[in-house]
């Protein structure tokens, strides 16, 4: 099935110092453009295949696309434009950031979190029914 | 003293864009079937360079973009603003003024 090398322009437009974030964004633009053209062949008539076709010649290189985002440094990321800055000040962030990973990583799975928490909490109650239980049977014999 | 011509073929599809965005919001796909209404289908361009056109203008403050979701894709929707609005403006003089002195240059009389 003919579709754009779009992992190759995804790997190129990160060397060439895009930040993932704007390559992860153009990457989703040509893949929704490409699958509007198959949609449009399709709808014209041709058959998946040929609009496939069709659609990857209409779209373009990619290396012509990764060549035009080239001499456009305004799309770089701010650390490829000042990489010495980028150097010292990205560890310090990295520090930073260290001691608020735990409650990130609980707020990014607070679903799992939830579940752990009721199933201790639900363990808990049925313990220290047990333990009650236990407890009024001694004082009653 | 005579203004520097700016590289007006490069700039034709940031016109283009910067006019059809002026009219309302767009996404690329749709940008570029304007396009090639528009113009008759005088310009055709390799689709997917729209996107880095876009990405620059938006980028410079020319552009503002929003997602939107329609039928389970997600459209970028770029919409023009105040700067591009300007931006704008000063293309379409540059550009009437390259068109008014080429027209002058065609309407020579030419040898018999």
């Amino acid at each position: 099935m003919p579709r754009p090398d779009f992992g190759g322009l995804q790997a190129r437009l990160l060397r060439s110092g895009l930040s993932p974030r704007r390559v992860r964004r153009t990457i989703t633009e040509l893949d929704e453009h490409f699958d509007d053209l198959v949609d449009e062949a399709v709808a014209n008539g041709d058959r998946v295949q040929a609009a496939e076709r069709r659609a990857l010649q209409d779209l373009g290189d990619v290396h012509q696309i990764a060549a035009l985002i080239d001499e456009r440094p305004e799309l770089r990321s701010w650390a490829c434009h000042h990489p010495r800055i980028a150097i010292l000040l990205y560890p310090l962030a990295c520090l930073a950031v260290l001691p608020a990973v735990p409650l990130i990583a609980g707020v990014t799975n607070a679903t799992y979190v939830g579940r752990w928490m009721a199933c201790a909490v639900l363990s808990g109650v049925v313990t220290a029914s047990i333990m009650l239980l236990l407890q009024l049977s001694i004082t009653l014999t | 003293m005579a203004q520097t011509n700016p590289p007006f073929m490069s700039g034709v599809p940031e016109l283009l864009l910067l006019r059809l965005l002026d009219q309302h919001e767009m996404y690329g796909y749709e940008l570029v079937r304007s396009i090639r209404k528009v113009t008759g289908e005088a310009i055709s361009l390799g689709e997917g360079v729209i996107y880095p056109a876009l990405h620059s203008l938006e980028r410079n403050g020319a552009l503002k973009s929003r997602r939107k979701p329609v039928g389970g894709r997600t459209r970028v929707y770029y919409a023009l603003t105040g700067k591009g609005r300007q931006r704008l403006d000063r293309l379409q003089n540059d550009w009437r003024r390259i068109q008014g002195g080429i027209t002058n240059a065609l309407e020579l009389p030419s040898h018999a």
